[in-house]
């Protein structure tokens, strides 16, 4: 297919931004370079969601997999939840699940990938959608979906509420994300779970209420007639009232029509047909009139029923309605109160937005790939289906029923050696991997040369618009983020001996046996390598993990590890482990890991340490003597607000939903009193002998204890270089990690 | 000062703005909504000129009104304060939510009264608390409320304006912190004569640096006269340790100990007059190292200190961003005035001075040192009695135009261009429209008054009651009469019931509870605070503890025994301060009730004692509830 690249605009900026460091090097050898076209990748908002939701259809049900990429308004809700070597399993999902319910989706990259076999190329259909949730939960999304929260169904008083961090926000506003576009324009949503409840709402409502309009569901309180104004308004409506209804009666008992005499839309009385039935429209009185009119027909008009009917947006229509009986009355009372219901729940069904695309894409069960996805499929199911399970094994069980397949090119790409030696083991980010696995599309050449034939060709089309060669210029925006995404499993699969040009159709490519043993395989944490299998919910430690940092770091064990927090803010790392060590001894402690400024992970030799240490804790507190204050530990007491307690305890407070920047503010905030906890479970008998002995030998044998401390003093100063080293390596690692996430 | 063209343009300017008012209220009295004035939009860019010209309009002015724009509010429907809310509870909510949300907009508006013409420079700050130093400051994360950007954005305020050039800011807490963290070399402070006797370490310390200080020193002066060559140079360089500071050379001294620090800089001052040692503060506190700068002459001194002093001034205005605009404020002494001061400013210390205390009372005094007085426009109201219900500016602009001829010119001397149709910050002009209309009703003079003089206002100063109706303040005697349903009651015939039927009624669980236990049988009233739970009030003293006790015993009648067996629960007045002040980030008061109430019995200790609630007499409107 040949392409004018003429026709396309050169978009300067988008040109640069995608290209970046890999095309200075090709601008200078190259005197011409074609300007590759840059027509924009799809925009989704509110105002063109049904046209585009119609396309998206007819693209994913002919797709052979659908490439995904997600943008939030933040990551971690405070800085110890951000991801670290000592994660275990069970505290990594927590950390996700927090920042999952916290954060909004705000655009939603969609892009499914098909093999056309004509032209033998991938054709990619990259779209996005902003999202914006609205009020309660109610969501908003787009396809390069902008999803921002709205409120299209405020069911009660609580406003949706969600959380930015800052820094993520500044990221967004970096690649020129457009929030007013997001906030305006965002398509919103709503999750399964909160589809059913607002049914189930408003099945309760109409089963409880009588009445037929929404006003009226609220208990009607006989208004007091408190102003001698009120008192005649009413009469004086008594008596209207009372005219048109004799007039009704009379004009039919002679058999003619009404008497349009009063039919003037500018009066405040209106004679219309409704349903049937002649009707007054009550047309310019306060909503307080209202009330009044709707009291007095109450009370002195037994054939005749208030109404309110909603009309379009605010305006609503109040009616008085004449009717033959009290069985009639209720059939139209049913009938309007079966109309509101009808409208209600369309208001509903109106509200489901995105989550059209969500269910779109689990009902055609294609194959999903993302780049890092586990937080992404998170999102995904706290926003579309419903509140996050408690553990990581029910949330597996859960996603897989919704998405059989999914496929994360960061897994793959890191598992397979194929692959890593054609990456030449450059780093595994979405955008390295972009260009050093597509070149030809990162770079938007043209060239044909050999270097380039063994490639994947993709051709991008968005509506209309076709061309092999395309750059929509914003990294980081989730539309080509997901086109990146799609374009490194392509060519991956090609580089994994997959041929797409004897693939037939009715071959699913998920079932490829090349591609089994990666299948539903996602990070749980990239920090330390953990994967999770999402068919089986087996977990893997991190064997993969590239840097050879991992080697060096001595073997988490869990059960070893004591929590330390509310220490003095001075302390080190390097001077807690001094203190710890002139006490149990030099090789005690493994290793110590700064979770913040407030608090520290020890791991001790061995897990009878762990219980020793807060033992002879506890016991120092509790004396406050002499020797508690010359005790080595006391560095580490000192202030008095020092709290410690085994692993399980993070975990616990992992699991608050509150999040306090620091983490002793975090503990003291979830209700945390005690000072320390004491080793649980089997330990626990043991540790009470332990204690009991322990406390005897600190009371009675002074001397014995001195001199204990000067030989761990006296290592402490030998081995202190050591310790050095091993803090100034611990930030290394902090420092490694951040720049991970 | 003044030229002719901009005096031009601003009569232009202000015979436009001015001669709408006039328009209107003759005209079109209910659409407030379409004056227009001239508001000047502050962002990154132009924030240094307008804090130069907000500066002279603040000391020109008598007042400064202030108006926030927040991300949100309240985020259950009983954070909101209520009727029945004290102080003290009022001020736990509006911590709260103060803690949370964030300002993106920041509107001053200094003004004055000068023959009954309202002079206002309105200016409008759009925030944004990025993190300018990477140090996880100003705020790491916030909580936006939907329907709070859905408000702003129909208003008209640009989100990208204010996200991409939004002025970061960072509290007078957090600027302390960040100087250290920054790591910038600070000029060294003034040495303090130590009286300790230096020993035998110090003194070899002292001779080695000198030593090597002097060598140095001696090193470059002969480089300044000799042409090297650039491999004997660098050979110096790395000999000596030299190293550049701007154009001048220097060289850098580790230290080990605030006492070295000392011992360096006394050596200095002592021997080397043409050095200037600047101090490099540690990552985690404390002090790094001692940079030594060669100087050339006293002159080059003097020029490299002022320089320095220029560097330090720079970077603390970088660092305190919109914090600025306060301190002015504060500076000045002016009276501030707000609207619904409490909400205001919670916000305003959290964000701008130092985190919120844990109670009012520490709020309040820490505020006072650095707001002399606040003006709450909202308690103004609630001195005219039928203004007491009004809570909106436009809505109290528009029943006071209604009811009292109160011609107020509007002034804006301001240039601005502005094409756009919508303009923001203008509810700051509003209420000192407002504040104006209401002084000249309650009969107090802003023609040029200075406010110390003016007893009558101060009187009216720093009362942070967030519920327009509860004024414990006032005495008996002139508690306002425009609402018949108020009366006083004490918080201790105050009771809260939960665990009902979910979509009860209050007049149902009226109903239920009349017959369900003999103190029901004298009057009470029932009112819902959210889905969950319910207050009721007793008029009679004392029978909300008997019907607390009879609650505790087994000895329940049968009604109600069948109704606590359904799960309900009931507490005093203690039990919902304590729920404030602990569990607030229930959605329902039920289970934030619930949970007080756990732990409250788990305390061995009686709690609060009633004689520690000042607080206990309180006015409830019950047609507010």
């Amino acid at each position: 297919m040949p392409k004018t690249a003429k026709q396309w605009p050169f978009r300067a900026i988008s040109l640069s931004r995608a290209l970046s460091r890999s095309c200075s090097t090709t601008t200078a050898t190259s005197a011409v370079p074609p300007p590759p076209p840059s027509f924009p990748l799809k925009h989704v908002t509110r105002s063109n969601f049904e046209s585009a939701l119609a396309d998206l259809r007819s693209v994913v049900r002919a797709a052979d997999f659908v490439a995904i990429d997600l943008e939030m308004t933040g990551v971690t809700s405070s800085p110890w939840r951000e991801s670290f070597e000592f994660d275990r399993f069970d505290v990594r999902y927590l950390k996700v699940k927090d920042s999952a319910e916290k954060f909004a989706v705000v655009q939603f990259g969609v892009c499914p990938f098909r093999w056309d076999s004509q032209s033998l190329s991938f054709i990619a259909h990259p779209s996005v959608s902003l999202l914006f949730t609205c009020f309660f939960a109610f969501l908003i999304l787009r396809h390069n979906f902008f999803v921002f929260p709205r409120q299209e169904l405020l069911v009660d008083g609580s406003s949706y509420e969600f959380l930015c961090q800052t820094t993520s926000i500044d990221f967004l506003a970096k690649y020129q994300f457009d929030f007013n576009a997001c906030i305006n324009g965002g398509i919103s949503y709503l999750s399964r779970v909160q589809e059913d409840e607002a049914v189930t709402r408003l099945n309760l409502l109409y089963e409880d209420c009588q009445l037929g309009s929404r006003h009226s569901l609220k208990e009607v309180r006989d208004t007091p007639l408190v102003s001698m104004t009120d008192v005649f308004f009413s009469e004086r409506m008594k008596i209207r009232l009372g005219e048109w209804h004799d007039a009704l009666l009379r004009d039919r008992n002679l058999g003619s029509p009404i008497k349009r005499t009063l039919n003037d839309s500018n009066q405040p009385f209106q004679t219309i047909f409704f349903k049937m039935r002649p009707a007054l429209a009550l047309n310019g009185f306060t909503s307080h009139q209202l009330k009044l009119i709707q009291s007095v027909s109450k009370k002195h008009f037994k054939d005749l029923a208030y109404i309110c009917m909603n009309g379009e947006g605010s305006s609503s229509q109040h009616l008085v309605v004449y009717t033959d009986s009290e069985h009639d009355k209720d059939l139209l009372m049913k009938e309007v109160k079966d109309e509101h219901r009808k409208g209600e729940e369309m208001k509903i069904k109106n509200t489901i937005g995105f989550r059209h695309v969500i269910d779109l894409l689990s009902s055609e069960q294609k194959l999903i790939v993302g780049h890092n996805c586990f937080l992404d499929v998170a999102h995904i199911y706290s926003k579309f289906f419903g509140p996050l399970p408690s553990t990581a094994e029910k949330f597996v069980t859960s996603v897989n029923k919704y998405f059989p397949q999914i496929i994360d090119t960061k897994v793959l790409l890191n598992a397979n050696d194929i692959l890593q030696l054609r990456m030449k083991r450059s780093s595994t980010s979405l955008s390295s991997a972009f260009s050093s696995l597509c070149p030809q599309i990162a770079l938007g050449s043209q060239r044909s040369d050999l270097f380039f034939q063994s490639r994947v060709k993709v051709e991008v089309q968005v509506d209309d618009t076709r061309s092999s060669i395309w750059s929509s210029g914003a990294k980081h925006e989730a539309g080509y983020d997901a086109f990146m995404t799609g374009c490194i499993f392509a060519q991956a699969c090609s580089h994994l001996g997959i041929d797409f040009k004897v693939f037939s159709p009715t071959e699913h490519l998920a079932n490829s046996e090349k591609l089994q043993k990666h299948m539903n395989l996602l990070y749980l944490s990239w920090t330390n390598g953990d994967t999770i299998d999402l068919s089986t919910g087996h977990r893997t430690a991190g064997i993969l993990s590239s840097s050879n940092l991992k080697k060096r770091y001595p073997k988490i064990l869990f059960e070893n590890i004591v929590l330390v927090w509310g220490f003095p803010s001075k302390l080190k790392a390097m001077e807690i482990k001094e203190c710890v060590c002139k006490v149990f001894g030099p090789t005690s402690v493994t290793s110590i890991y700064h979770l913040d400024e407030t608090a520290v992970f020890v791991q001790f030799g061995s897990a009878e340490l762990v219980s020793e240490f807060l033992v002879l804790k506890e016991t120092l507190e509790r004396n406050d003597n002499a020797i508690s204050v010359l005790h080595p530990l006391s560095k580490l007491l000192e202030g008095g607000n020092t709290h410690a307690a085994d692993y399980g305890t993070y975990k616990e407070i992992c699991s608050s939903p509150i999040s306090k920047v620091l983490f002793a503010d975090q503990a003291e905030a979830v209700g945390i009193k005690w000072k320390t906890k004491l080793v649980e479970s089997e330990v626990e008998v043991r540790t009470q002998d332990h204690e009991c002995s322990h406390k005897q030998s600190t009371v009675n044998s002074d001397s014995d204890s001195i001199q204990k401390n000067r030989r761990k003093i006296d290592y402490a100063i030998r081995s202190s270089g050591h310790d050095i080293n091993d803090s100034i390596y611990d930030t290394e690692i902090k420092q490694i990690s951040a720049a991970n996430l | 000062m003044v030229s002719l063209r901009p005096l031009l343009q601003r009569r232009l300017l202000s015979t436009t703005a001015s001669k709408n008012p006039h328009n209107h209220r003759n005209c079109n009295n209910n659409r407030i909504r379409s004056q227009k004035w001239a508001i000047k939009q502050v962002t990154k860019s132009n924030f240094s000129d307008s804090v130069e010209e907000l500066k002279n309009h603040i000391s020109s002015s008598d007042f400064v009104a202030v108006s926030l724009r927040k991300t949100g509010s309240f985020s259950a429907p009983w954070h909101r304060v209520s009727p029945f809310d004290a102080p003290e509870t009022a001020y736990f909510k509006a911590k709260y939510a103060a803690e949370r949300f964030q300002i993106l907009q920041f509107a001053v508006c200094p003004f004055s009264i000068r023959a009954d013409k309202l002079i206002a420079h309105p200016y409008n700050f759009h925030l944004f608390p990025r993190d300018e130093l990477r140090t996880g400051m100003p705020s790491y994360s916030f909580s936006c409320q939907t329907s709070h950007l859905m408000s702003m954005a129909r208003e008209g305020l640009d989100f990208n304006t204010c996200i991409y050039d939004g002025i970061s800011y960072l509290s007078r807490a957090q600027e302390t912190a960040a100087k250290v963290r920054t790591g910038n070399p600070q000029r060294a402070s003034h040495v303090i004569e130590s009286t300790s006797t230096p020993s035998v370490a110090d003194s070899v310390f002292i001779e080695r640096i000198k030593s090597r200080v002097k060598h140095w020193k001696n090193a470059c002066k002969n480089s300044g006269t000799s042409v090297d060559d650039v491999l004997l140079i660098s050979m110096r360089k790395l000999l000596l340790g030299s190293e550049n500071y701007g154009s001048r050379p220097s060289m850098t001294i580790d230290v080990c100990s605030e006492r070295q620090v000392q011992l360096v800089l006394e050596m200095l001052q002592g021997f080397f007059d043409e050095l200037v040692p600047l101090i490099i503060p540690a990552k985690g506190g404390g002090t790094q190292a001692v940079r030594v700068v060669l100087t050339i002459s006293k002159e080059d001194k003097d020029l490299l200190e002022s320089e320095l002093r220029d560097l330090e001034e720079e970077q603390t205005k970088k660092v305190r961003g919109f914090r600025e605009v306060i301190d002015l404020i504060s500076a000045s002494q002016k009276p501030v005035v707000s609207h619904n001061s409490l909400n205001d400013f919670t916000f305003i210390h959290s964000k701008f001075l130092a985190p919120l205390p844990s109670n009012m009372d520490e709020f309040k005094s820490s505020l006072r040192s650095v707001f002399g007085h606040v003006l709450d426009v909202n308690h103004l109201m609630r001195e005219i009695g039928s203004l007491g219900k009004v809570s909106s500016i436009p809505a109290a602009i528009s029943y006071l135009r209604n009811r009292f001829f109160l011609p107020t010119n509007v002034e804006v001397p301001q240039q601005v261009m502005s094409t756009e149709d919508k303009i923001l910050g203008t509810r700051v002009v509003w209420l000192c429209q407002l504040f104006t209309k209401l002084c000249s009703i309650l009969k107090i003079d802003l023609n040029a008054v200075r406010f110390g003089n003016d007893s009558q206002l101060v009187s009216y100063a720093n009362i942070f009651n967030a519920c327009f109706t509860n004024s414990q303040e006032s005495t008996d005697g002139d508690i306002r009469v425009w609402s018949n349903s108020r009366k006083k009651v004490s918080s201790k015939d105050l009771i809260f019931l939960w665990g009902f039927r979910n979509g009860i009624t209050a007049g149902m669980l009226k109903s239920m509870l009349q017959g369900s236990h003999e103190v029901f049988s004298e009057e009470f009233n029932v009112r819902l605070v959210d889905k969950s739970s319910a207050i009721v009030v007793f008029w009679q003293p004392g029978l909300s503890e008997t019907f607390l006790d009879a609650m505790k015993s087994f000895e329940l009648s049968e009604p109600l025994r069948e109704m606590v067996s359904e799960g309900l629960r009931a507490s005093g007045y203690e039990i919902y301060m304590k729920a404030c002040s602990l569990h607030l980030r229930e959605t329902n008061l039920a289970d934030s009730l619930e949970k007080a109430l756990v732990c409250h019995d788990s305390e061995t200790a009686p709690g609060i004692k009633p004689s520690e609630i000042q607080w206990s007499e309180m006015m409830i409107d019950f047609d507010n509830l």
